[in-house]
């Protein structure tokens, strides 16, 4: 095992026992609350990562289909039952306090750091987890994120799709 | 809108009323219940956690419906999250935003009812004059148009391999084959309860609250005495500030199988069978995706138009029968369904309108290893689905999978795509079918859904093996009835609005005969 692969799977385990332990664990409470920082320093890692290949070439372009993803996100997160909205603000809470922890130790600074690929290969590892945990954050944040993208009408030029218009 | 609609977010201080008849729920079971109660005289407050709009507020656009029409944003899912639930949550419930495939109940389930649970729908009870009744009252025909390309490629793999299909009937009036059916129809042509039977219900005095949750049922000995609701916030969430009070005569409880088990559970209410939130079933689906040289545009078009029942009803019990049908096909629905992330993603999402999409709905309930799910209660006392997908289920959806691939093949399909997350992209029926074989059965690997929610208040003739009766009353409680697709004691193994509109319309009849007598 690499270096680098040694880091990401230290990360994905560090999350999933961070995650256990908070569902049972009283002091783990407050994580459970929303942490806007928290929740835009994780898609901002994520979202360029799991929208490669979608997002415009032009990085102003990307940067604005970017911002509308993540008020997408935040406006529709409201909706999801408070038991699920506590389980997605934990797991931003962690991703980002653990990102940062490990930053302290010197091995990676921050998410961003990744190059995209390996942001993309930490998010195939969580599919493949032997870890139920990892996986439904994996099919979590993945149908979170292509649902607020998607939705928006102004990302729908590479689909040559449009509602009709009659009124 | 109406005067005789309430909106409970507007209220500044606690309310309480008193009627007749209080329905909990204005989907297909309170819908129709709303008509015929309020026909026969009685004063009917119809109550809804969903929001009351108008064909105006219909934008076409997911982003809007999903989070404003659907339970939990459409985001519902099962406890394990193996399965995505799309549910209606709003006045006319799911009625507003399905498909509108109209189907009677297949007379196997009716069959496997009568020896399983004492159900005889037949002589007397025959529910054949109330399917005439629905499909009068909500204009269900066979649809004259021909189907939309997504449809099409379903008829013709059948045609090919000759097996059996049927055109579809559908409940609209006026239907401009727009394909927006699941974001709540933007001309009224869908016959939802919206449109039907509930303006209807408020012409005659019925009133409608809207935006108000249901939390218990307050009950003494064999009667039902009050219920106890909330308002909702902005999002759907319960207030707890403001309390209503109502009271009535009889009580209807038709919040939908997996909203009226939570709340006769949350009531705790006498449950001598056991069977309460227990046997939950969801016709589990699983999709194939189709790339085609040709335009498949599934988002244009009647949505489900053409189905296939060549293996509902296989001749071995030993493997679950499932149907096939297709999904109308937009931005939301398929980029959270297709699997992938980064690149691959974007290349199958850049070929949306070259996709064709199946599904194979899984008939569940008829067997031993096939018992369903259980409605519990989270800490906020929200509904939430236990749903174990047993191995009998996984190798009917293996058996389905490989069904899809031969027939998209069969239509013309250039390469096929089972939603699976150890799938890829297969270029012919012998590479699909030797790859199908060995992928892992498993949650969160193999994609499920749901759209069809049945069971867990289920009639049966014996107390001991049910929660209501044939007539959907209460077998405890002398003041209560369910009204909604909780009462199945299977899954049909047919989409669900027709039975649920002509159990309740018979229900509403028998109930309208006892209250009279009572008088």
């Amino acid at each position: 095992m690499d270096r680098r692969r040694f880091i990401l799977t230290g990360i994905a385990l560090g999350t999933a026992a961070s995650l256990g332990g908070g569902l049972a664990i009283m002091g783990w409470q407050h994580s459970q609350a929303p942490d806007s920082s928290n929740r835009e320093l994780v898609l901002s890692a994520l979202l360029p990562a799991l929208l490669y290949g979608a997002l415009p070439q032009d990085a102003t372009l990307a940067a604005a289909e970017l911002d509308r993803t993540k008020t997408a996100i935040s406006d529709f997160l409201p909706f999801l039952p408070l038991r699920q909205q506590q389980e997605l603000n934990q797991l931003f809470n962690l991703l980002a306090n653990r990102i940062s922890q490990l930053g302290l130790t010197g091995y990676v600074t921050a998410l961003s750091d990744l190059a995209l690929q390996q942001r993309l290969q930490l998010l195939n590892q969580w599919r493949d987890s032997y870890l139920t945990l990892l996986q439904q954050a994996y099919h979590g944040l993945r149908e979170l994120l292509y649902g607020a993208y998607y939705g928006q009408s102004e990302h729908w030029q590479a689909l040559a799709y449009s509602a009709p218009r009659f009124r | 809108m109406t005067t005789n609609h309430l909106d409970a977010s507007q209220f500044t201080q606690d309310q309480q009323f008193d009627t007749d008849i209080v329905i909990i729920g204005s989907g297909a079971g309170g819908g129709i219940a709303a008509e015929q109660l309020a026909q026969a005289g009685f004063k009917v407050l119809l109550l809804e956690e969903g929001a009351y709009y108008t064909s105006d507020d219909f934008v076409m656009q997911e982003r809007w419906a999903y989070p404003n029409l659907y339970q939990e944003g459409a985001a519902r899912k099962t406890r394990d999250q193996a399965i995505g639930i799309l549910q209606g949550r709003t006045v006319g419930g799911s009625t507003t935003v399905n498909w509108t495939t109209s189907i009677r109940t297949p007379q196997p389930t009716l069959d496997y009812w009568q020896s399983e649970f004492g159900i005889n729908f037949s002589g007397d009870t025959d529910l054949a004059p109330y399917f005439a009744k629905a499909e009068q009252r909500l204009n269900i025909h066979q649809w004259p148009i021909p189907p939309n390309a997504n449809n099409a490629k379903l008829q013709q793999g059948c045609e090919k391999l000759g097996w059996q299909y049927t055109v579809i009937n559908r409940n609209v009036n006026g239907c401009a084959n727009l394909g927006y059916c699941g974001m709540g129809c933007p001309i009224n042509a869908k016959q939802s309860m919206l449109v039907s039977t509930i303006p209807a219900a408020l012409a005659l005095g019925a009133t409608l609250i809207s935006h108000l949750s249901v939390r218990q049922l307050h009950w003494q000995g064999d009667s039902i005495t009050a219920v106890e609701a909330v308002p909702v916030d902005q999002y759907f969430q319960p207030r707890s500030d403001i309390r209503i009070r109502i009271t009535a005569k009889h009580y209807i409880v038709a919040a939908g199988a997996i909203g009226s088990p939570a709340l006769l559970l949350r009531s705790k209410l006498p449950n001598p069978s056991g069977r309460l939130g227990k046997h939950t079933y969801l016709h589990p689906t699983v999709i194939s995706g189709a790339l085609f040289d040709d335009a498949i545009n599934g988002h244009s078009g009647a949505p489900q138009s053409i189905y296939s029942d060549q293996f509902v009803w296989p001749a071995d019990n030993t493997q679950p029968g499932f149907k096939l049908e297709v999904p109308p096909l937009h931005p939301v629905l398929m980029a959270t369904k297709l699997t992938g992330t980064g690149q691959q993603h974007a290349a199958l999402m850049q070929q949306f309108n070259q996709l064709q999409v199946t599904i194979a709905l899984l008939r569940d309930g008829f067997h031993p290893r096939s018992q369903g799910g259980t409605v519990q209660l989270d800490s906020a006392q929200q509904p939430l689905l236990d749903y174990p997908i047993s191995d009998y289920l996984w190798q009917g959806m293996r058996q389905a999978l490989l069904a899809m691939a031969e027939l998209q093949f069969a239509a013309g399909a250039k390469q096929v795509l089972p939603i699976h997350h150890d799938a890829t992209l297969y270029n012919s029926w012998p590479e699909a079918k030797a790859a199908i074989q060995g992928l892992p059965m498993q949650k969160l690997r193999q994609t499920v859904v749901s759209a069809h929610v049945m069971g867990g208040c289920n009639m049966s003739a014996s107390p001991t093996k049910g929660v209501v009766d044939i007539n959907g009353r209460h077998h405890q409680l002398q003041n209560l009835s369910v009204f909604d697709g909780s009462i199945l004691p299977t899954s049909l193994g047919a989409n669900p609005q027709l039975t649920i509109y002509a159990l309740v319309w018979r229900n509403c009849q028998q109930l309208i005969s006892s209250l009279q007598r009572q008088q």
